[in-house]
């Protein structure tokens, strides 16, 4: 817009049609971005009140927190903690216990959103332990067939000892109490069975797995 | 699916599921349609995590999933749309209307569907029904069949909708179930079946449900919830399996639609002019489609007869409004014909565009002051002005109408346009007109409320995460107090409790919930003007194609 073919006077438009009479000058040009936070010269008018008014906001912060209670609102497990603390390994268990409350119809789902999770905290923990278990056998390319086969027994025969007492009525009590003995009886197992070992195998972190299962469920504390 | 829409609805799906459906509902709304291993490694979290945050949105109607299109073999594709999560906006727009149409127990319903997705006729009714039983007196419960009443209301005027069924939609090779005979080639699938097009859409289940509403025993937490649990275990067959509900957001709209157009015609005429209108668009409810120009004619006998038994205004009197209402400038209502002493329709395309057109000049107003607000309307009504009519039109200054036309221009409110005289396009010989477009515009300003809405919510979650120590240790008290008042303490120890937060303390936090109030009140407001923007777009869009 500025003069241009050595130093013209000519402006690329023509200077009347579009208003500006001879000798005005141009606005100043910018140097800077403009602020972030322009003055404004018309005030906004305030909010409309009013009990409708109040009420739809109402309706909306109550809605709000009705959601984060509902089994839809996802949240992981959060595995950022500044300090591992003992109490973790029975917090933890708490949070997932919402995700499995809702039984989706699951005819309306495509079938590989299927996740066969009868108990979340336990198969989780089993699942992702086994896993990890596995994968670190075969980073480290040790294979002993007979662990891994009594491991997968046992686990199997823990879900199925699962399966067929969730069809219990009072499922919900005895699944709790045998939660608490499983666990414990399973962490001893795989814990100990590991490579026939003295020392409890979570102990040796080689890093390999640094991030790389995924850290819901967590037992164990990691060193 | 503009950036701004994007960013809207991944705040939006944050605060209602979390910061997981977040990252996956916006990698979808990015991308487009995506397959399951996709979206797993775009995303980067885990599978259970990403399969469960899928399951979240389809179960809220946010996603479609569908065959693959490279045939049947591929695995199934999930698609997103903007629209439906920008509805969450609108929920407690949604929630009141119920209330205000089918009371307390037509607002629980809406908002137990609204918060849940899909769910069977039996589950809401019991869950609303033990909802009102915990806020009535000891000893009063709600029965399921004034809940089962009331839910049949909603469906029979389509508040309340089936949900499609799918066909097959757990195997991979599904075909998606159009309405209409399917060629058995694999192409890609057009538009999703709407629930509209299947025959029992709004046909309301014969249900075997008998008893009232339970109380919630206030035992501890644990056995409640462990009571909660087996309730919900319960497989007790209801007669209605299988079929899902949803809200049907467009009979909404088409509600909250007649209600702005009965509410400007009281503002500009008068309460029995809005009473006329409010009869005629009532009549006309069943018979006009969601998508028509106006409204069946309806002979003024008709509209005559159909007024409400309060207003007995002689027949001569009732004529008239009309003809004053078909006169009006904003063209509201309109004759169709001299037969049955004037057939009368209403316009609804023209009265959304006039409504969005008020709109975009309250805009102007507010912003610009009311000098430029006359500029604008003058360009409205005349399209196409030179600089030198502008000023003689508006009766303004020349020096200020053409600072106020260049803020318009730099705006993007007012466009500029070029008429040549010459084919080389001199500039000493083109004519330059201003004009304003309303439909660009409208639209421009829609992606700004969208932005408005987004930046609201961001500057809202600040201010809680500035304050979240605060906040949490005002809840921990509350819970304490609630503890203490339900175990009986004396008051020495309620006050000994509450000094726990300190003065300067307790102003922080007044003034931070009097700011988060302010945002969310806000955010209600513009979301009143993105509906009429957008209705408005939308009316234009179906009229043209």
């Amino acid at each position: 817009m500025a003069a241009r073919g050595r130093s013209r006077r000519t402006l690329s438009f023509s200077v009347d049609s579009v208003g500006i009479n001879r000798g005005e000058s141009l606005p100043p040009t910018l140097q800077q971005p403009t602020p972030v936070f322009p003055v404004m010269e018309q005030k906004p008018l305030p909010l409309t009140g009013g009990e409708e008014a109040e009420y739809l906001l109402a309706l909306k912060q109550d809605f709000r927190g009705a959601m984060r209670s509902l089994p839809c609102f996802i949240q992981p497990a959060a595995a950022l903690r500044d300090v591992e603390r003992y109490s973790d390994k029975y917090h933890s268990s708490e949070h997932t216990d919402g995700l499995m409350d809702w039984t989706p119809d699951w005819q309306r789902f495509p079938r590989e959103l299927r996740i066969h999770v009868k108990k979340p905290a336990r198969d989780g923990v089993s699942v992702t332990r086994s896993d990890a278990q596995l994968a670190q056998k075969k980073k480290k390319k040790k294979v002993r067939e007979k662990e891994e086969v009594l491991l997968k027994l046992e686990t199997l025969q823990k879900k199925e000892e699962q399966q067929s007492e969730e069809d219990d009525d009072n499922a919900e009590q005895k699944k709790k109490q045998e939660d608490d003995d499983a666990d414990g009886e399973e962490e001893y197992d795989e814990e100990e069975f590991e490579e026939e070992t003295d020392y409890i195998m979570s102990y040796f972190d080689n890093g390999e797995d640094f991030g790389g299962d995924s850290d819901d469920n967590m037992d164990e504390a990691i060193y | 699916m503009t950036a701004q829409e994007v960013r809207l609805c991944g705040l939006l799906l944050r605060e209602h599921f979390g910061e997981v459906v977040e990252k996956v509902g916006t990698q979808l709304l990015r991308s487009g349609a995506q397959n399951l291993r996709t979206i797993i490694h775009e995303t980067g979290l885990s599978v259970d995590l990403v399969k469960k945050s899928l399951m979240v949105l389809v179960q809220h109607g946010a996603c479609l999933f569908s065959s693959g299109r490279k045939g049947p073999g591929s695995p199934t594709e999930y698609r997103s749309g903007c629209d439906r999560i920008l509805r969450i906006l609108r929920y407690p727009r949604y929630i009141y209307t119920a209330k205000t149409l089918y009371g307390d127990t037509g607002e629980l319903i809406i908002e137990e569907l609204l918060q849940r997705g899909h769910m069977t006729m039996s589950g809401t009714v019991k869950t609303v029904a033990d909802r009102l039983t915990q806020n009535m007196e000891e000893g009063r419960s709600m029965d399921y069949s004034e809940v089962s009443s009331a839910f049949s209301k909603l469906v029979e005027t389509h508040f309340l909708q089936r949900c499609p069924p799918l066909a097959g939609a757990g195997t991979a090779d599904s075909t998606n179930p159009a309405p209409g005979a399917t060629p058995a080639t694999p192409s890609t699938p057009s538009a999703p079946p709407t629930p509209e097009s299947f025959p029992d859409c709004y046909k309301v289940p014969h249900m075997t449900l008998v008893g009232r509403g339970k109380r919630q025993l206030t035992a501890e937490d644990g056995e409640d919830q462990r009571n909660a649990k087996r309730q919900k275990m319960d497989p007790e067959a209801h007669g209605d399996e299988g079929i899902y509900w949803q809200v049907n957001f467009e009979r909404f709209h088409l509600h909250f639609r007649d209600q702005a157009i009965i509410s400007a015609v009281a503002n500009k005429l008068d309460q029995t002019s809005s009473e006329i209108v409010r009869t005629m668009l009532r009549m006309s409810e069943v018979t006009t489609s969601p998508a028509a120009t106006c409204t069946k004619p309806l002979s003024a006998n008709e509209i005559f007869r159909s007024l409400p038994a309060s207003y007995n205004i002689p027949r001569p009197i009732l004529d008239q409004y009309l003809t004053l209402l078909v006169d009006d400038p904003m063209e509201f209502v309109g004759k169709a014909g001299e037969s049955g002493g004037g057939m009368y329709v209403v316009n609804l395309h023209r009265a959304l565009a006039n409504l969005a057109r008020a709109t975009l000049e309250s805009v102007v107003q507010e912003r610009f002051g009311s000098r430029s607000a006359r500029i604008f309307r003058l360009l409205l009504r005349k399209r196409h002005l030179e600089q030198k009519q502008v000023e003689d039109f508006a009766m303004i200054p020349a020096k200020e109408a053409k600072d106020m036309l260049y803020t318009l221009l730099s705006q993007n409110l007012v466009q500029l346009q070029e008429i040549p005289k010459t084919p080389d396009y001199a500039p000493s010989r083109t004519f330059y007109l201003y004009t304003v477009n309303q439909l660009p515009t409208a639209r421009m300003l829609l992606q700004n409320c969208y932005k408005t809405v987004a930046n609201l919510i961001e500057r809202r979650l600040f201010e809680s995460k500035e304050s979240k120590r605060l906040l949490e240790k005002s809840q921990r008290i509350e819970a304490i107090l609630a503890s203490l008042q339900a175990s009986g303490a004396e008051p020495e120890q309620l006050t000994e409790v509450e000094e726990m937060i300190t003065a300067p303390e307790k102003q922080q936090l007044d003034g931070l919930r009097l700011h988060i109030n302010k945002l969310d009140s806000a955010e209600n407001q513009v979301d009143e003007t993105i509906f009429l923007l957008e209705s408005y777009v939308n009316s234009t869009a179906t009229s043209t194609s």
